[in-house]
């Protein structure tokens, strides 16, 4: 059998199995879609608070001005009671409660420093830290305004006084994702992972379909045919579909999302290359084992979140346990994330990842040749 | 035997004879929990390794930097004499952040110039950014013992009171798995009969509805088991606190086993195919997580994803867990939440429907 029938018998197989149809174009596009929807508001904003003046005075006014006008938080009622507050917190109104106590700018003006009381529901971490830092923020820099118009009362010359409060600055500069948006955040590692995992459903559906009718002593072009040409079909055929996915996800689905990308043309290509080649050899190997065309689809989604999870993005790789970072490094997500995140997120030079970029080779050399043999024993068997 | 207990013993005789789906009810299920957990069982993150840049070489800087070492949070992993030595080290996420120490800071601080120190956080990471951002200001607020400022601020973190992520991360994760769990045994269940030709065999009585509640029983019990497992797991073995009622929250979990095989259900009589129902689980399950509001509040969301969010049980689900662990609710607070979960059993009517007409075309 010639190279040119067992490609087109590869693609006649691929193309009239609606499950792998599904999985490859709807599943990648939709996904594609879905998966940035809870993002595209890029970061948390003006989450409800409730402030329980006790005070009524100007500055207690002041604060939740200023409160208000902070872009995380919305003062959303200001309570007569710590009772009322708490109701509305339970009722998951707001988010957040600050009590301003009694006497307060008499407190103040005797420096008598009173306190402002912050609770937040912490049950959402995120929120919680949103709520706290634009909280925190615009309470101090009040206070710091109040602390140099009190020494300026004092006589103290104003460049003085505005040190006097803190003796050196510290200035924080985000770099890579300034915005703390999340969609820059969640969207380029993910979509990494997704097309990983819609790769290996097709590949996994079609090497356990073969399987399937091997054994059920069907006949079919994939008896006779050289296992090297089935495996170079499938490589060109889900290469070439994955790689106009590629350009899809990474061009067009970035901008519409405006997600930054620094990467130059050429080294995202040839990362994307090598990514591609790891996990079509992965989805030969893992299609090669599976004796159903039903098994691919459950194990993979159930690897999802292990796997979004130890790609280290969210959790550190410091505090991973050291056996799990092993184990994920044997999917070619684990070092293809971090890949795409350093060369198009943080614009990393292609020497910096050179090592992520050897692993998803050795992957591809590893996984390729254990398929290889896999088919090749299964014919085998099969022939006598 | 009557038609109910015919299809039930039959099922649980599928089961046991075949591994595949002995082990979606037991070891799988297991085995995914058992890796989430073990990823943040640390919970608290510490020594997040940034690199400092120290340019001004003073008993001053020293002692700052001492001061920032011995902030848990943070490691300082190396110096390195200039910024971009430094910046090489975080695109290589060798180090999350660099914190530059200005020529001159020991002169400027004496004179009174309020010299600047600067931190570049790595907020690619956002998670990671924030727990270092956080760190370095509460420890630099330390060292500065002149900061007396004339409003103090007292914080108390309502609920999770322990500021930990294993509580927050893994009490959602555990059940966004364990939701796909549930829609893909329903599906292997009924699914493979169809692949098997054996829908003839099962249906023959004619009592639709009675044989396919039956079928699904052994399930709805297996995964009560494992969601009442977990539940325990995290707030009685582990410990953390829970204010509200396990009556409650395993009655939602009850709900929700049935309103997801009841919309798992949906999807197969939409294809009446084995894979392709599994190509369709697969859309519908996989980005939960995202649409659970637990990492990314639900006020942020557009309404599309709300609307998303609408269509998965788990997001009431996970809802109902939070508020019984966290504020205790009665079960009069939380009956929105129940009847929300209940509402996805109307996706049985369809299905009853659909299975009827297509068991008639085939008898």
């Amino acid at each position: 059998m010639s190279f040119k029938e067992v490609f087109f018998n590869e693609l006649k197989l691929i193309f009239s199995d609606v499950a792998i149809v599904i999985t490859i174009f709807a599943g990648v596009i939709l996904y594609s879609f879905l998966y940035p929807q809870p993002y595209t508001s890029q970061s948390v904003s003006e989450l409800p608070l409730s402030v329980v003046d006790m005070d009524r005075s100007d500055t207690s006014r002041d604060i939740i001005f200023k409160l208000d006008a902070t872009p995380q938080i919305s003062v959303k009622r200001v309570d007569l009671s710590e009772i009322d507050a708490k109701e509305a917190l339970l009722a998951s109104k707001v988010k957040a409660i600050l009590i301003i106590p009694k006497n307060f700018k008499k407190d103040l003006a005797s420096s008598k420093s009173p306190t402002i009381a912050f609770g937040g529901d912490a049950s959402y971490f995120l929120i919680y830290g949103g709520v706290l830092e634009g909280t925190m923020k615009s309470i101090l820099t009040t206070s710091a305004t109040i602390q140099v118009a009190n020494l300026l009362k004092k006589q103290v010359p104003l460049s003085k006084a505005k040190l006097a409060y803190t003796p050196y600055a510290l200035n924080i500069i985000n770099i890579f994702n300034p915005q703390n948006s999340y969609i820059q955040y969640v969207i380029p590692a993910v979509f990494v992972l997704i097309l990983q995992q819609t790769l290996l459903i097709g590949l996994g559906i079609l090497g356990g379909g073969i399987n399937e009718k091997m054994s059920k002593g069907e006949k079919g072009y994939f008896i006779e045919a050289s296992t090297w040409m089935m495996m170079l079909s499938r490589v060109i055929i889900f290469g070439s579909i994955f790689f106009i996915h590629i350009l899809f996800y990474f061009g067009f689905s970035f901008e519409m999302f405006g997600v930054s990308h620094v990467a130059s043309i050429s080294e995202l290509l040839s990362f994307s290359f090598v990514f591609l080649l790891a996990v079509i050899s992965f989805g030969l190997f893992i299609g090669a084992l599976f004796s159903s065309r039903e098994m691919a689809t459950p194990l993979v989604l159930f690897s999802s979140l292990p796997l979004v999870f130890t790609a280290s993005f969210v959790w550190p790789i410091e505090a991973l346990p050291q056996t799990l970072v092993y184990i994920s490094m044997l999917f070619p997500s684990t070092p293809a994330i971090e890949g795409f995140l350093r060369l198009n997120q943080m614009g990393a030079s292609f020497d910096m990842i050179i090592n992520l970029y050897a692993i998803l080779w050795i992957q591809t050399i590893i996984y390729f040749s254990l398929a290889y043999f896999l088919i090749n024993h299964k014919k085998h068997l099969l022939k006598n | 035997m009557s038609i109910f207990k015919k299809a039930f013993i039959g099922e649980i005789k599928n089961i046991k004879d075949s591994y595949y789906k002995l082990s979606l009810i037991t070891v799988l299920p297991l085995f995914s929990f058992f890796i989430i957990i073990s990823i943040f069982y640390e919970g608290v993150i510490r020594e997040l390794p940034i690199v400092l840049v120290d340019n001004d070489k003073s008993s001053l800087s020293r002692k700052l930097i001492s001061h920032i070492q011995s902030s848990p949070t943070i490691a300082i992993k190396k110096m390195t004499p200039s910024l971009r030595d430094a910046m090489v080290l975080v695109k290589k996420s060798e180090a999350y952040g660099v914190v530059i120490i200005p020529k001159h800071f020991y002169k400027d601080t004496l004179l009174q110039k309020q010299p600047k120190i600067t931190a570049l956080i790595n907020t690619q990471y956002i998670l990671i950014g924030k727990m270092l951002t956080s760190a370095l200001i509460s420890s630099l607020a330390q060292n500065s013992q002149e900061l007396s400022l004339p409003i103090n601020i007292q914080v108390t973190p309502f609920f999770n009171t322990y500021q930990n992520y294993f509580l927050f991360l893994v009490s959602a994760l555990l059940p966004s798995i364990w939701q796909v769990f549930i829609v893909i045994a329903t599906l292997v269940s009924f699914g493979s009969m169809f692949k098997e030709k054996e829908e003839k065999e099962f249906f023959k009585d004619g009592f639709f509805e009675i044989s396919i509640i039956a079928k699904l029983l052994p399930y709805t019990i297996s995964y009560l088991l494992v969601g009442i497992g977990y539940l325990l797991f995290i707030y009685q073995v582990l410990g953390w606190e829970f204010q509200g009622s396990f009556t409650i929250t395993i009655f939602g979990m009850f709900l929700t086993v049935v309103a997801y095989q009841a919309t798992a259900l949906l999807l197969f009589v939409m294809v009446f195919d084995y894979a392709r129902s599994l190509s369709l689980a697969a859309l519908y399950t996989a980005p939960a997580f995202a649409f659970l509001g637990v990492t990314f509040p639900v006020l942020s969301m557009n309404t599309f994803a709300l609307l998303w969010r609408d269509l998965l049980p788990i997001s009431y689900y996970i809802e109902l867990q939070i508020s019984q662990a966290n504020y205790g609710l009665s079960f009069f607070d939380e009956s929105s939440k129940l009847l929300y979960l209940f509402s996805f059993w109307i996706a049985f009517i369809p299905v009853f429907f659909m299975f009827r007409k297509r068991m008639q075309d085939e008898l």
